[in-house]
């Protein structure tokens, strides 16, 4: 079977991203150092480190289609430029494709926020963030954490030291009706949530009702918020998420948006332009638990369906992003049940766009969508064993 | 910088044949200067020079000539019934003319201005500069680099920091926004057709044909006896594809266009067809169809029907005239420039 970078498979994600930035230099920029990223990850695959040789072994034992794919590549490579006008070729990739950066823009670029200040109890922060640290504790620090190319084998095509996005979560705990005259109880109900979230370093940051932050894990560490997960941008794919993803939960219920308060989301949109200009986070990296969640046991999405819908994107300073489609339906085959479809209180743009777009590249490999389904699937379970092997280690 | 200074501080230049046309783009609006890439001599008279400077004709004084260059020539040299001379032929700089050179940069510098830092702000950052440079000759070895490299050199020279793209690339970055930059730009210019193939804006395959606006001209001037001044002025004011010729001339026009047309469409399919790793396209393409050579009516359509009577491998979507076919080439090398600043 044969491949190379510039296959439908590995740049239906640039095309998607692309079409939602107007601006035409923005778009050819955005596209250029897309394409540079995806053909230099296929020059110069990623760093070998969590790929030692029994495991590459184990690999090609298994299952051959990586390997296959990887070989394939090299082959294609060498013949990705016609023949009779090479010279033309090697001179405009030279021309079009600028040496250099390959770094993603956000097509929105976060505002810059600075702390201000900072005492052993509080941070204030430029843009009016305040978060609590009475609650914070040190867990187990952040190692670089493996990210794998969009497409190709199981090896990860890098390693990286820093968040890559947030994921939004509801703490799913006890609520009072936010009224005067249950202050006490509100006031109560989030200390209990605290120490809970604390003890089980659930979460990164909380907001409780009255829109409070609190910090509970160091951004530095990991938080256990997403251990079955799976998210990608164009640079590359994110697989369990406590890693790679800063975990920012809504005291809150899934399913009672209304409870969900005006301060909360102020707090909210606050602690997100923060931790995007901390760590230069893409805005479509800022995304709910129930995008990101998959079961571990029958290739389905949405195990975990908090903030399915309704999140406020707008309000908290984000695109649309349930229009973004599914990395894990388009990359690794999963697929959903009518239960989520119901969760998310009618189909979300990104799962019509994930459906077609599998749909689209079984057809480009001229297999059935089943089969196709069957290949991506078997690549996460490599992947996987990867990720396991990172995650022992750190 | 900001996205209103960098808009500023770029600009994209179609070196064509015929033409140069320079674009600039100030907020969402596009602007363009075209000149004609060519110059007439006249004898030099005082009388004459002040007359000339008086209207502001680009003129300079050479030996006992007084050299016209630019639009203007075109008028003179019909006045006194001379061809014009061009500075390139053939899409590069044409080695036997001896002023080539000293021409282009003469009208490179009337149409640009000097961006040299001036004492005010001598540290200030460059303009930059996105100029089109033709591919190579289907089959034929590349020898661009001279032209590449010398009007390089003119544009530092002028003060700005250039940058270079391929014709055909430019008409993909100027025109085929839509399709992300995947599709087919044809550039029918003066001196070649310039083709390149675009994948998400990575361009793939590219190659240029040295049947163009100049051919037409040339031969059908030779058949008729015209100037191949006349004859281009013929083909631009009155050609049209509709079967139906007024005159001799019209019809040895639309002979030679319609070889011309012939000779793009197979060069198009022998280039595809022997391209061993085209890209696997998700749907069909877009091809779009610019440059002056390109301007008379029906000529999309005449391309189209012969496009189609050939096998051609690779599902084209639309067959289109671009949006301004004068200017895309140079909207697409500033788009490029806007891109790199």
């Amino acid at each position: 079977m044969a491949s190379s970078p510039r296959e439908p498979m590995f740049t239906s994600w640039l095309d998607l991203h692309a079409d939602k930035i107007d601006d035409p230099v923005k778009r050819l920029r955005f596209l250029r150092r897309g394409m540079q990223v995806l053909e230099s990850e296929v020059l110069v695959p990623g760093a070998p480190k969590a790929d030692s040789a029994p495991r590459r072994h184990r690999l090609i034992g298994s299952w051959k289609w990586p390997s296959v794919v990887g070989a394939a590549i090299a082959a294609i490579l060498g013949a990705a430029w016609p023949a009779g006008v090479a010279e033309t070729a090697v001179r405009e990739r030279r021309m079009a494709i600028p040496a250099g950066t390959v770094a993603f823009e956000a097509p929105k670029d976060p505002i810059r926020v600075w702390r201000v200040d900072r005492s052993e109890t509080l941070e204030t922060y430029s843009n009016g963030l305040r978060v609590e640290l009475t609650f914070a504790e040190s867990y187990r620090p952040r190692q670089p954490y493996p990210v794998f190319p969009l497409n190709g084998g199981a090896q990860p095509a890098r390693y990286q030291p820093n968040p890559a996005g947030i994921v939004y979560h509801t703490t799913e705990s006890h609520l009072a009706e936010f009224e005067e005259a249950d202050n006490g109880r509100l006031k109560a109900l989030a200390r209990n949530l605290l120490e809970v979230v604390r003890d089980e370093h659930a979460y990164h940051y909380v907001i409780d009702r009255f829109g409070r932050v609190y910090r509970v894990v160091e951004e530095t560490d990991i938080a256990n918020h997403a251990g079955h997960s799976v998210w990608a941008d164009p640079s590359g794919i994110y697989v369990n998420l406590n890693s790679s993803f800063l975990a920012v939960s809504f005291e809150g219920q899934t399913g009672e948006p209304s409870a969900i308060t005006a301060p909360q989301i102020q707090a909210a949109r606050m602690l997100t332009e923060m931790l995007r200009s901390k760590y230069s986070i893409a805005a479509e990296n800022c995304v709910t638990h129930a995008q990101v969640s998959i079961s571990g046991v029958n290739n389905r999405i949405g195990a975990h369906t908090d903030w399915a819908s309704q999140f406020p994107f707008a309000a908290v300073g984000l695109p649309d992003n349930y229009a973004q489609p599914l990395p894990s339906l388009m990359a690794f085959g999963f697929e959903y049940d009518p239960a989520f479809v119901e969760a998310t209180g009618g189909r979300w743009k990104g799962l019509d766009l994930a459906e077609a777009q599998v749909a689209q590249q079984a057809a480009a490999q001229g297999m059935t969508v089943t089969r196709y389904r069957a290949i991506l699937q078997h690549r996460y379970t490599d992947i996987l064993g990867v990720v396991a092997e990172f995650e022992g280690g750190s | 910088m900001s996205q209103n200074e960098a808009l500023g501080t770029a600009l994209g230049l179609d070196v064509g044949t015929s033409r140069i046309v320079a674009a600039r783009r100030s907020a969402a609006e596009y602007s363009y200067d075209a000149q004609l890439n060519a110059f007439v001599g006249i004898p030099y008279s005082k009388l004459t020079l002040d007359a000339l400077l008086r209207e502001n004709v680009p003129c300079t004084v050479e030996a006992h000539q007084i050299i016209i260059h630019g639009n203007e020539s075109e008028k003179f040299a019909g006045l006194l019934n001379a061809e014009i001379r061009r500075p390139m032929n053939r899409g590069v700089l044409d080695p036997k003319e001896p002023d080539s050179l000293k021409m282009i940069r003469e009208i490179l510098s009337r149409m640009l201005g000097t961006a040299l830092p001036g004492p005010q702000k001598p540290q200030a950052p460059k303009k930059k500069i996105c100029f089109t440079v033709p591919a190579p000759p289907l089959g034929a070895a590349d020898a661009l680099t001279y032209h590449e490299a010398t009007l390089r050199q003119t544009l530092e020279e002028l003060g700005f920091e250039p940058s270079s793209i391929n014709e055909g690339l430019a008409v993909v970055y100027g025109e085929l926004e839509d399709s992300n930059y995947t599709g087919i730009g044809i550039s029918c210019g003066g001196g070649l057709c310039n083709v390149c193939l675009a994948y998400l804006s990575v361009p793939v395959l590219s190659f240029s044909i040295p049947k163009a606006g100049d051919y037409i001209d040339l031969n059908a001037a030779q058949v008729t006896g015209e100037r191949a001044n006349l004859v281009r002025l013929a083909k631009e004011d009155a050609f049209h594809f509709n079967g139906f010729f007024e005159n001799k001339l019209q019809q040895v026009i639309g002979v030679y266009y319609d070889d011309m047309i012939r000779s793009l469409v197979v060069a198009l399919k022998e280039a595809f067809a022997r391209t061993s790793s085209l890209p696997k396209f998700m749907r069909p393409i877009p091809l779009v169809l610019s440059g002056g050579t390109a301007l008379p009516a029906g000529f999309r359509d005449r391309f189209e029907k012969l496009l189609w009577e050939q096998e051609f491998p690779i599902a084209v979507s639309e067959i289109r005239l671009a949006k301004d076919p004068l200017y895309s080439t140079a909207k697409g090398a500033l788009t490029f420039a806007l891109s790199e600043a």
